[in-house]
């Protein structure tokens, strides 16, 4: 009797999970493992916020009950980073030299939180978002009716920046041209947007770049950023939002076609017959475009993981890249986007 | 403290968390359990500790180093820990899944080779557990210029982690490491602390919570100790004066530290070429006025069945005692079980009833240990104090008993009228009359194996009588001041479910009873600590009390089950375990329940129809 | 050949026999050996041996195993311990540790000492514990009704070797040397009051002495060791013989055919509570 097919999943957000869910409701004999350098079951990113709202056990954030992985036999590898893919070999290399063997693999590591490179040297006086972790740190550091600085404010930004809002924070978004990323907003458009923010209580600053970021004395706020007009906005703490970066360089020796992003054909398989990407990481094949493209947004991801997933064990479908990207602001102000659907 | 993902204000009012450190034999992890089981009793916790050797004299087989720290007084390990630290996977992955969902598995996230799939513990671990991977061998590298010191790494990783005080933890490795060179105590203070940063940085996910000790407990007052460290303790406060051992497992490690301990206190050490001469030279220094013990387990206690009938019959006190490990033969030497009651309370021939005292605890062994001399004088027989190799080896925190109160009592010298001839055997009231020592001016006599009238000549016809006065005198042992010879725990009056238990075994059967009763059964627990003579009184009460009575043993025939209820003409249930492993708590509760199931249906079906 | 016995007159004798004291360590009980049991001249050699010494009743310990030894300590008046077969060396070692002012004697016959107690003798002679152990040897077991015993000869019949005895005896005194004991004797029944003198000796040494008593098994042995034939095996050893002389010792015990009396070897070492109070000092100074 053979090994049964070992699925291995890169990757422990939505499109992971979407997928890891899919292959085995697919096919109930296969092994599949998912690795995500995370150390907590799968949780959307998106729910995050929700850490203002004094939900701080995470174990409410689950998508499903961590028995349900050993119940439908799911290996969850946590804590784990890939350094290298060999497709010839068909074998995965994780940070702590531990080598899996996979007959399949989907990769679906996002991207990474961008900084404008002038900010790099302050990156350690700026805080992330992208985990429970990383939430649990912003929301310590931040005090009942607290000050945020928001550089940037991309849709994942902006949706945290409005939660903050509904629980008491002041927040400052330093307007950039990573605003409202991954949405293309022309100039007019993009004035009604932040004049829409302006009016739900937020200080807007725009056309005026940060230049750098620093500890605030004693007995200050926190932080302290220094605008290129020579201003400056303090505050306790300083998020960065300006889009992701996708999370490709262990693949780069995996053989396979990669631009900015992973190249796929509409069916989210790449140059390797056995790999296969999805959501943040994957630039697709847009025919009427004639390019690869990004697909971002919540509800995106996760069509992809799943599709991919249906794919990977024996479907033919194709990812619909004509769907609409669309923001707006609905009749009360509130920001409408489609990268919030899910 | 490392940032607590949940309430960080929270610090819950008690504490009972269970570690275990999983490595090979070369890395230290017997030490490491050490120093932290030590901090634990310091920080004021009651602290259980077991630690697993492997059967291998040299090589780097698996050791595993589990400690329980708890606020109130518990009785056993549990069956989940609540965090694993590996130090070396191979032997750690298959113990992953004992961690309990939401505690920790702590462990090395680089390695120097590459490893196939499976190597690693990190794919090993529930969705459920929390992982903590980080680089010990690169902080230990960094810290110490070695790797050497890993296992320190991870310990201050724990600490730090859990938010335990490092200072405790600098005395307890400062005191461990105090004969070596200075270099050593600082390496491995550099490398705790190295560690506890690391584990202070790290953000928590567990809910593994180390809370406050006992209240108004001191962890100066407490002393860690193991049952067999306990028996030497009791029987050096006890005044014992001369010790005769051979070597056997589990019980060596008495004849071991009494071999260093008994010179320095001014007796006298000996041993003997096999275990007939341990227990003859025992009997032998009794006879002359010596406070005199031996230790042995159930082959070396097969052995000396013939001299202790010689102690019966002769009324010689003395002090075995005896740590049991699987049988029957040479067994399981390195395993656990509790199949000796029968040896102790009927080994020898004829009708040689003697005392044993089967403690439950740590605390217990050190109590039985140092009341066994002032008993066996008392009632010049042979007392067994019957312990297993669970208890031998298991650490726990103990307080010494104040104000010298094992101390001997004196010595009752007789005193003859004149013209009286000296009666060795005179037949009491109590059964009870003095022994002269050789020695003793004027009372020269002679004692024998043989059956023997009152002035202690071979004689026959009175075998009726000194039958009846050898049996009756022990009878008062069951009321002994000072000394609990059987206890109830839990439900008091009628209850659906009775739990008799002894030795080791009691611990888990504590335990299991509380989680029964969390759950609203009716239930009471006790523990038989005199095997011989039984307890009938309470016993039997107990058993009026209770629908059913259910006695889980680790032995395969159900020995205490055999001995309670042909002493008593009860019906008793049995739960059987041989494992050569403690019994399971779980097993026992899922029987509890059971029991009272059935109980309870018994009581609706009886009301049904008696309505 | 017998000790030849000058004739004396009954009263005087018992005069003086009374007059010397050795009397008072006989119990009231009466012996249950066999008239002409080589046991009445231990027990008179005993009781003469204490009193020379000057050795209290009280402060003396007899301790017996099982066979016609047994009784031995009832019919003494000192402390005594009936024990079990085979188990008097190490019962012995107990109490003289547990009391270095007592005499310990310890007495057995063949069959306790080399089959059941065998193993026990080598510790015991080189711990060098301060007693005295005396072995009755009449080459058959004597309570039991006469079962070959290891120092029978070859070629002994009895009930249980019907077909003559076919293994080789031991050869004690040899074993006991080889033993390290540090005092080894040879005494016989029938000369009783050299064997009176050889126990004064024994139980004077300061150390583990080893005597060693052959005698006659006059119920159950009526043609192998009768005091006819012990009587003419015996000699005295040479009085030449240099009881420093472990080989020389060795040599004279091989000598099955003619077995000699006397002291074949001493020697003056440290005794086991010598070595245990030595142990408790650097203890003491280590603590």
């Amino acid at each position: 009797m053979s090994a049964p097919l070992h699925n291995v999943i890169i990757g422990g957000g939505s499109a992971g999970y979407g997928a890891a869910m899919t292959l085995r409701a697919r096919d109930a004999a296969c092994r599949i493992s998912m690795i995500t350098m995370d150390s907590l079951p799968f949780y959307n990113r998106y729910d995050l916020p929700k850490v203002f709202r004094s939900s701080h056990d995470w174990r409410q954030l689950l998508a499903v009950p961590p028995a349900q992985y050993d119940v439908l036999d799911i290996r969850l590898r946590r804590a784990s980073r890939v350094i290298d893919v060999n497709g010839a070999d068909r074998v995965v290399t994780l940070a702590h030299q531990e080598i899996i063997p996979y007959d399949r693999l989907l990769v679906c590591t996002g991207g990474r939180s961008y900084l404008p490179e002038n900010l790099n040297e302050c990156a350690g006086l700026i805080n992330h978002f992208g985990s429970f972790e990383a939430a649990m740190r912003t929301a310590q550091a931040l005090p009942q009716r607290g000050r945020v600085i928001m550089i940037g404010g991309d849709m994942i930004g902006i949706d945290l920046a409005l939660t903050l809002l509904d629980t008491g924070h002041h927040v400052t978004l330093i307007a950039n041209e990573h605003t409202f990323w991954p949405h293309v907003v022309a100039p007019a458009q993009r004035q009604l947007l932040l004049a829409a923010l302006a009016a739900k209580g937020m200080t807007v600053i725009d056309a005026n770049r940060p230049v750098g970021v620093v500890a605030g004395k004693p007995g200050k706020p926190a932080r302290c950023v220094t605008l290129e007009d020579g201003g400056e906005v303090s505050g306790d703490v300083v998020l960065s939002f300006c889009g992701i970066a996708p999370a490709v360089e262990f693949m780069l020796g995996a053989g396979i076609d990669i631009e900015r992003g992973i190249l796929v054909d509409p069916h989210l398989h790449t140059t390797d017959e056995a790999i296969w990407a999805a959501g943040d990481v994957c630039q697709i094949w847009n025919d009427k475009a004639k390019s690869y493209n990004f697909y971002h947004g919540w509800g995106n991801v996760r069509v992809m993981g799943e599709l991919a997933a249906r794919n990977m064990s024996g479907a033919d479908e194709v990812f619909d890249v004509n769907v609409a990207d669309r923001i707006d602001i609905d009749a009360q102000g509130n920001l409408r986007s489609t990268f919030w659907t899910h | 403290m490392a940032k607590d993902s949940f309430d960080p204000a929270r610090k819950p009012a008690s504490t009972d968390i269970q570690i275990a450190i999983c490595g090979s034999a070369g890395d230290g992890t017997i030490a490491t359990g050490d120093i932290l089981k030590r901090a634990a009793a310091l920080m004021g916790y009651h602290v259980i500790a077991f630690d697993i050797y492997p059967p291998e004299i040299r090589g780097f087989g698996k050791c595993i180093s589990r400690i329980r720290l708890s606020s109130a007084q518990t009785y056993s390990l549990k069956q989940e820990s609540d965090a694993l630290v590996s130090l070396n996977d191979a032997h750690a992955i298959p113990h992953a899944s004992e961690v309990r969902d939401f505690g920790a598995v702590i462990y090395e996230d680089s390695a120097v080779a590459h490893l196939p799939e499976g190597a690693h513990i990190s794919g090993h671990i529930r969705a459920a557990q929390i992982p903590y991977g980080f680089n010990m061998r690169q902080i230990s590298e960094q810290a110490t210029n070695s790797a050497r010191s890993r296992n320190i790494v991870a310990l201050g990783y724990v600490a730090g982690l859990f938010g335990m005080p490092g200072d405790i933890f600098h005395e307890v490795i400062a005191g461990k490491f105090g004969k070596k060179a200075q270099s050593v105590t600082d390496d491995n203070l550099k490398a705790f602390d190295a560690g506890f940063r690391a584990g202070q940085a790290t953000f928590k996910l567990d809910d593994v919570v180390v809370g406050t000790a006992a209240a108004g407990s001191s962890g100066a007052d407490a002393v860690m100790m193991t049952g067999n460290g306990a028996v030497v303790r009791g029987l050096l406060e006890a005044g014992i004066q001369s010790y005769f051992g051979y070597p056997i497992t589990p019980a060596s490690s008495i004849m071991e530290r009494l071999a260093a301990d008994l010179p320095r206190h001014g007796g006298r050490f000996l041993q003997t070429e096999d275990e007939i001469a341990a227990a003859a030279a025992t009997v032998g220094a009794s006879y002359a006025g010596s406070r005199a013990a031996t230790a042995t387990s159930g082959p070396g206690l097969a052995l000396m069945t013939e001299v202790i009938g010689l102690g019966v019959m002769a009324e010689v006190p003395m002090v075995i005692i005896v740590s049991q490990r699987g049988g029957p033969s040479t067994g399981l030497p390195t395993k656990t079980e509790q199949s000796d009651l029968n040896l102790c309370v009927y080994g020898g021939s004829g009708d040689a009833q003697r005392i044993v005292l089967a403690p439950t605890n740590v605390e217990g062994c050190y109590r039985c240990a140092g009341m066994a001399f002032q008993i066996a004088e008392k009632y010049q027989t042979p007392v067994i104090v019957l312990i297993d190799l669970y208890l031998s080896n298991r650490y726990e925190t103990v307080i010494p008993a104040k104000d010298n109160k094992f101390a001997p009592k004196p010595r009752v010298v007789p005193q003859l009228a004149a013209g009286e001839a000296y009666r060795r055997y005179e037949l009491t009231e109590s059964g009870l009359s003095p022994r002269a020592l050789p020695g003793d001016p004027g009372l020269m006599h002679t004692i024998t194996g043989l059956e023997h009238s009152e002035l202690g000549r071979p004689n026959g016809e009175i075998h009726p009588a000194m039958s009846a006065r050898r049996h009756e005198k022990l009878l008062s042992a069951v009321n002994y001041p000072g000394l609990t010879t059987c206890k109830r725990f839990g439900d008091t009056g009628r209850v659906d479910v009775g739990i008799l238990g002894w030795g080791s075994t009691f611990g888990e059967i504590l335990e299991a009873m509380q989680a029964a009763q969390a759950e609203g059964v009716r239930c009471s627990a006790m523990k038989v600590v005199m095997l011989s003579p039984l307890p009938l009184e309470p016993i039997t009460a107990f058993f009026d009390d209770c629908t059913t009575v259910l006695v889980p043993e680790v032995n395969y025939e159900g020995q205490l089950a055999h001995l309670v209820s042909g002493a008593i003409g009860r019906p008793v249930l049995r739960l059987n375990r041989v494992t050569g492993a403690p019994m399971v708590v779980a097993e026992i509760l899922a029987e509890i329940r059971r029991l009272a199931g059935a109980a309870t249906a018994g009581t609706t079906a009886a009301a049904k129809q008696g309505a | 050949m017998n000790e030849r016995v000058e004739p004396v007159y009954l009263e005087e004798k018992l005069a003086e026999i009374r007059a010397d004291g050795h009397q008072s360590y006989r119990s009231k009980s009466m012996p249950t050996w066999c008239p002409g049991c080589g046991y009445f001249s231990m027990a008179d050699g005993l009781t003469i041996a204490l009193n020379k010494l000057g050795i209290k009743s009280s402060d003396a310990v007899v301790i017996s195993g099982i066979g016609c030894a047994s009784r031995f300590p009832f019919f003494v008046s000192t402390y005594g311990f009936h024990t079990l077969h085979g188990r008097t060396l190490p019962i012995a070692t107990g109490a003289k540790i547990a009391n270095d002012k007592l005499t310990v004697i310890a007495l057995g016959g063949d069959g306790d000492a080399f089959a059941i107690g065998g193993g026990h003798i080598p510790h015991a002679a080189r711990r060098n514990v301060d007693i005295t152990y005396m072995v009755f040897d009449n080459g058959i077991y004597g309570l039991t009704k006469g079962q070959t015993s290891p120092t029978s000869a070859l070629g002994f019949k009895t009930a249980t070797t019907p077909y003559a005895n076919g293994d080789e005896p031991l050869h004690p005194l040899m074993m006991l040397l080889a033993d390290r004991a540090s005092w080894v004797g040879q005494a016989y029944a029938g000369r009783p009051h050299h064997l009176a003198e050889m126990m004064v000796k024994a139980i004077a040494h300061k150390g583990f002495s080893y005597l060693h008593i052959l005698s006659p098994c006059v119920t159950f042995d009526k043609t192998d060791r009768t005091y006819a034939n012990l009587g003419m095996a015996v000699r005295d050893l040479p009085a030449d013989h240099d009881t420093g002389n472990l080989m020389a010792a060795m040599a004279e015990a091989s000598r099955d055919d003619a077995p000699a009396l006397g002291v074949y070897y001493e020697e003056m070492r440290p005794t086991l509570a010598e070595v245990m109070d030595a142990t408790a000092s650097r203890a003491a100074s280590a603590g």
